[in-house]
C-alpha cells in the first residue's frame, strides 16, 4: 500500500464569475508520476498553484505531503520543488549562485555538485544564466526545483516551446527521478510525454476532470478495442473468413490486399488472422496493432484537439 | 535570517557585474558634482560646495530609489525573475530588505567620494557631524527606496510605473530645494513642498551639512523618513506582486496614498507653523555666507584711522581672511571670487549707537531699512525691548540694546529733526535713500503730521550741539555716531547718512566721522573685538560704496553692495520677506 502525496476532493476555484476549476477529485500516491493532461485554460496550471500554496482555492479539501496548501503554504513549499512552466533568472547570475542563492531558502538542503552532475551542468556551474541554451536553462530550473531534495515535484508544461531534441533529454531526466521513487505531478499538453512518462494520467477539460487511470486504461475505458492490420500480396478471399471473425468490425484497402479490423482482444485476433491466410494460401507481408493514442482519446472525449 | 543574507549577496555580486547599476551609481552623479561644481562656482565658496553636495544626494537618493527599487523591481517581475521566488518558502519581506539593503551598500561609497572630492578639489570642509550625515542619509535611502518598491507594487507594467515615477520624482526633485533653494518660490509653491518627503530629506541634510548640526536637531525629518521606511514596510510586504499576471485590486492603488500620509500631516503641520520654511530660509543664508570672495583694487577705510589706497580684501567663511595692503597679482591661488572694486571704498558696516525701536511687528522691518541703508548694527535704548530680535528669522541689522544712561552721544539730526518737526518742515523726507526705504505710508504720514505744524515758531538747538560736537572734537573726546531715529522726522535707515553730513558740516574731518560710526562705536558696544574694523579674522560685515566718502562725505548714500557676515545682501529683496 503506498501512501498518498496528494490528495484533493471536490475542488473549487472561481475568478468572480468564472470557474477555473469545477469540482476536482484526484489522488497522487508517493513514487507516482502523475500526469494532468488538458489543452490551455482547462484549469491544469490553476489546480497546480492551489496545490503549491501560490493561490486560495475557493472550495473543497486538499492535502499536499499531510499540510493544507490554504494555511500550511510555508511547510509545503519547503518540501516540495517545483519546476514552472517559464522560469527566467537573472542575466548576469551565475548557475552555481543560483542554486546557492535558492538553496538559502529550505531547510533541506541536496548536494549541489551532485545535483548538477546529474543535470549534466557541472561544466556549465560558471556559466552566466544569458549564455546558456534553451535546453540548459531548463535544466537549471529542475535543478532549481531539486535544490531541497523535495519528495514530490511539480512540473509545469517542463518541454512546452522546446526542441525535439532537447524535449527528449528532459524525458530522460524526468524518467531518472521516477527511478528515485519521488512523486511527481507533471502538466502537459503532449500526449506523448504523458504516455512515455506517467503512471497514471487525468484528462482535465473546462476545469473538470473527464477521465483518468493509466494511460492504457483510458484508451481501453474510451476507444474499447485495438486495430489489427494485415497486408498480403494477393486479394484476401474474404467469403472463407471464419464466422467468429466475421462479427468483428473491418475494413478493407489497397483491392482487397490490406484487411483492417478492430477487436477488443487483439492478440488471439492475430493469431487467428495469420492460421487463416496460411489456409488460403497467401503471403503475409506486414502485420500492424494500432492502439488509440491518449491524443485519439482526447478527441473522443472532449471533440477537439489538444493543442487548441 | 539565511535567506536576507543569501538574497543581499546575490543582489551585491550581479549589482558589481551589471555596467548599467555602475554607471547610474557612481559615473552618472559624479559627472553631476562635478558639472554642479561648476556652474555654482564652488571652489570659490565652501557654502554652494555643501550645496552642490546636497544637491547630487538628493538627486541620487531620488534616483535610487525610485528607478534602482521601484524600476528594477518592475522589471523582474516583467522578466518573470520575481516568479521563481514566489514558489520558494520565503516571504516578500526578504525580497525588499535585501533591496533596500543592497541599495544602501551600492548608495554609500559615493556619498564618501562626493565629500572627498569636495575637500580635495575644492577645498570644502568636512562636515562637523559626519556619523549624522551618514545615518540620515542611510534612513533617507532606505526610506526612498522602499517608497520605489512600493510604487512598483501598484503600477501594473513599466510604462505604467514611468508615468507614476516621474509623476513622484520631478516634483521631489524640483521642489525639495535640491535644484533651486526654496526660498526664492513663491510662498505657495514652498507650503506644497512641504507635503513633499524629498523636501525632508534635503532640509535635514542641509542642516547637517551647511547648519552643522547634528542629526538629533533634525528629528522631525528623522521622524518623518522613519515613518515612511515603516509604512512601507509593512504594505510593501502585503502588496508586492511577484508576477506580471498578478493585477492588483483597484483598490490597492490607494494604499499609496497611505504611504505618504505622515507627509500630508507633516505638510498640514508645517503649513500652519512654518517651521521648515523658516528653517530653509536661515539655511539658504548661511550657505550664502559660505563664499569666499577678493575684493580688488579697492580702497580700503578699515576704520580705526587707517586707509588703505589700493588693497584688497579676502573673505571666506563669514569672516575677513586676509587684508592685503597692497592688491595682490596672482589671485588664482586665492580661490576666491574676483570682484574687482577699483574706485570703489570698502569700509565697515556702519554702526548707530542710538535708535528708539518700539516692541512691534515692525521692528523686523526697521531693521531691514538699517541693513538696506548700510547700517549693520544699530543699538536700541527703549527699555520695551529687552530680547535682542532674532537676527536669524529675517536678514537685518543687528539690533543691540543699551542703558538709555549710556547713551549719551550727540545726535545732530536729532536736533535739526526735533526743530524742523516743530517748525513743519518735511525737507528731510525727501532724500534719495530714505525714499528708497520708505515704507512710503509712512513717510506720508510723517509729512502730513508734519505740515500740521507750519508756522510755528521755535529755537534751534541745532547750532549749539554743532559747537558742543566740534569742541568735543578738539578736546580729543572719542566721538560715536548716533542719531536718535524713531523720533519724528528721523526714520529708521539711512540714519547715519545724514548724522555724518551734518556732522562733516558741523566742522568734523570726514575721517574722524567714519571712525565715530565704526570702530568707536563698536568699542562702546564692546563688540570692537569682531566689528567695526576691516582686519584680518573679523567679521566680514562691510559696505562697499561708489566712490570716496573721505573726498565727499554724500558718497556715503551710494551704496554699491553690502556684506553681512560674510554673505552679499540682496539689498532689492530685503523688504520682499515682509510682503504677506
Amino acid at each position: 500500500m503506498s501512501e498518498i502525496a496528494i490528495s484533493v476532493r471536490g475542488l473549487h476555484k472561481s475568478y468572480g464569475d468564472f470557474e477555473a476549476v469545477r469540482g476536482v477529485d484526484l489522488d497522487v500516491h508517493e513514487g507516482e508520476v502523475y500526469g494532468l493532461l488538458g489543452p490551455n485554460g482547462a484549469g491544469k496550471t490553476t489546480t497546480l498553484e492551489i496545490l503549491e500554496g501560490l493561490r486560495p482555492r475557493s472550495s473543497g479539501t486538499v492535502s499536499v505531503l499531510g499540510f493544507d496548501p490554504g494555511s500550511e503554504a510555508k511547510r509545503i513549499k519547503d518540501r516540495i520543488g517545483v519546476c514552472l512552466q517559464h522560469t527566467n533568472l537573472p542575466d548576469k547570475m551565475k548557475v552555481c549562485e543560483a542554486l546557492e542563492l535558492f538553496a538559502a531558502f529550505y531547510t533541506r538542503n541536496a548536494d549541489r555538485d551532485k545535483l548538477l552532475e546529474r543535470l549534466q551542468l557541472s561544466d556549465k556551474k560558471d556559466a552566466q544564466y544569458k549564455t546558456l541554451s534553451g535546453g540548459q536553462k531548463q535544466r537549471v530550473a529542475l535543478a532549481l526545483a531539486l535544490v531541497n531534495e523535495p519528495a514530490l515535484l511539480f512540473l509545469d508544461e517542463p518541454t512546452t516551446g522546446l526542441d525535439p531534441q532537447v524535449r527528449h533529454e528532459i524525458h530522460g531526466i524526468i524518467q531518472e527521478l521516477k527511478e528515485d521513487r519521488r512523486s511527481i505531478l507533471i502538466t502537459t499538453h503532449y500526449i506523448e510525454e504523458a504516455e512515455r512518462l506517467c503512471d497514471r494520467v487525468a484528462i482535465i477539460d473546462a476545469g473538470k476532470i473527464i477521465e483518468s487511470g493509466t494511460p492504457r486504461e483510458i484508451q481501453q475505458r474510451v476507444l474499447g478495442h485495438t486495430a489489427v492490420e494485415i497486408s498480403t500480396d494477393q486479394a484476401m478471399p474474404l467469403e472463407t473468413l471464419p464466422e467468429r471473425l466475421r462479427a468483428e468490425k473491418y475494413s478493407m484497402r489497397d483491392e482487397g490486399r490490406t484487411l483492417s479490423m478492430q477487436s477488443e482482444s487483439p492478440a488471439a485476433l492475430i493469431v487467428e488472422l495469420v492460421r487463416w491466410t496460411g489456409e488460403c494460401n497467401l503471403t503475409l507481408l506486414d502485420i500492424h496493432m494500432k492502439r488509440p493514442t491518449l491524443e485519439d482519446v482526447f478527441i473522443e472525449l472532449t471533440g477537439k484537439r489538444l493543442r487548441e | 535570517m539565511k535567506p536576507y543574507l543569501a538574497l543581499i549577496r546575490s543582489n551585491l555580486r550581479l549589482m558589481v557585474r551589471d555596467r548599467a547599476v555602475l554607471f547610474f551609481s557612481f559615473l552618472f552623479p559624479l559627472s553631476f558634482f562635478f558639472l554642479f561644481a561648476q556652474i555654482f562656482h564652488a571652489s570659490a565658496s565652501g557654502g554652494a560646495m555643501s550645496q552642490v553636495i546636497a544637491m547630487v544626494l538628493i538627486i541620487g537618493v531620488l534616483g535610487n530609489g525610485f528607478f534602482g527599487a521601484g524600476m528594477r523591481t518592475v522589471q523582474d517581475r516583467e522578466t518573470g525573475v520575481l516568479r521563481r521566488f514566489k514558489v520558494a518558502p520565503i516571504s516578500a519581506a526578504p525580497v525588499i530588505v535585501a533591496s533596500l539593503v543592497s541599495g544602501l551598500a551600492a548608495y554609500l561609497p559615493t556619498v564618501f567620494l562626493y565629500l572627498f572630492f569636495g575637500n580635495t578639489i575644492y577645498h570644502a570642509p568636512y562636515p562637523s557631524h559626519l556619523g549624522s550625515l551618514i545615518v540620515f542619509i542611510s534612513l533617507g535611502l532606505v526610506a526612498f527606496r522602499a517608497v520605489g518598491m512600493i510604487v512598483a507594487s501598484v503600477v501594473n507594467s513599466a510604462q505604467e510605473a514611468q508615468i507614476v515615477i516621474q509623476i513622484l520624482y520631478l516634483p521631489m526633485l524640483l521642489l525639495s530645494g535640491a535644484t533651486f533653494p526654496v526660498s526664492i518660490m513663491p510662498l505657495w509653491v514652498q507650503t506644497i513642498a512641504q507635503f513633499l518627503p524629498a523636501t525632508y530629506l534635503f532640509q535635514g541634510i542641509t542642516s547637517i551639512l551647511l547648519g552643522g548640526e547634528s542629526i538629533f536637531k533634525n528629528l522631525v525629518s528623522v521622524f518623518a523618513l522613519l515613518t515612511t521606511l515603516a509604512v512601507c514596510l509593512l504594505i510593501g510586504v502585503k502588496l508586492f506582486r511577484w508576477e506580471k499576471e498578478e493585477k492588483i485590486a483597484k483598490g490597492a492603488k490607494w494604499w499609496i496614498l497611505a504611504v505618504l500620509a505622515p507627509f500630508l500631516l507633516m505638510g498640514v503641520y508645517q503649513t500652519f507653523t512654518r517651521q521648515n520654511i523658516e528653517k530653509a530660509k536661515i539655511l539658504e543664508r548661511s550657505s550664502r555666507r559660505r563664499g569666499s570672495a577678493l575684493f580688488q583694487h579697492v580702497k580700503i577705510f578699515v576704520g580705526d584711522g587707517g586707509v588703505i589706497e589700493d588693497g584688497a580684501v579676502l573673505v571666506k567663511d563669514e569672516k575677513i581672511a586676509e587684508v592685503f595692503s597692497t592688491a595682490p597679482s596672482d589671485t588664482q591661488s586665492l580661490q576666491a571670487n574676483v570682484i574687482e572694486s577699483s574706485g570703489k571704498t570698502l569700509l565697515p558696516g556702519l554702526i548707530d549707537m542710538r535708535i528708539h525701536i518700539g516692541a512691534s511687528p515692525d521692528v523686523y522691518r526697521h531693521l531691514a531699512a538699517y541693513l538696506y541703508s548700510g547700517i549693520t548694527a544699530v543699538c536700541n535704548v527703549d527699555q520695551s525691548i529687552r530680547e535682542a530680535a532674532s537676527a536669524e528669522k529675517y536678514d537685518g541689522a543687528r539690533l543691540f540694546s543699551c542703558e538709555p544712561a549710556q547713551a549719551r552721544e550727540l545726535s545732530l539730526s536729532g536736533a535739526e529733526a526735533a526743530y524742523d518737526f516743530e517748525t513743519g518742515n518735511p525737507e528731510l523726507l525727501n532724500r534719495a535713500l530714505l525714499r528708497q526705504v520708505g515704507p512710503a505710508d509712512r513717510i506720508a504720514a510723517t509729512r502730513e503730521a508734519t505740515l500740521k505744524n507750519r508756522g510755528h515758531a521755535a529755537t534751534s538747538t541745532l547750532p549749539r550741539a554743532n559747537q558742543s560736537l566740534f569742541e568735543s572734537f578738539q578736546s580729543g573726546a572719542t566721538l560715536i555716531a548716533a542719531s536718535d531715529a524713531g523720533n519724528m522726522l528721523v526714520l529708521h535707515g539711512p540714519t547715519i547718512q545724514h548724522e555724518l553730513e551734518l556732522w562733516v558740516k558741523a566742522g568734523i574731518p570726514p575721517a574722524a566721522a567714519l571712525q565715530a560710526a565704526t570702530y568707536n562705536a563698536a568699542r562702546a558696544l564692546h563688540a570692537d573685538d569682531r566689528l567695526g574694523v576691516i582686519k584680518k579674522g573679523y567679521e566680514a560685515t562691510f559696505i562697499l560704496l561708489d566712490g570716496d566718502p573721505l573726498a565727499d562725505i554724500s558718497n556715503l548714500e551710494h551704496i554699491n553692495a553690502v556684506y553681512f557676515r560674510g554673505g552679499h545682501i540682496n539689498r532689492s529683496a530685503l523688504f520682499d520677506q515682509f510682503k504677506p
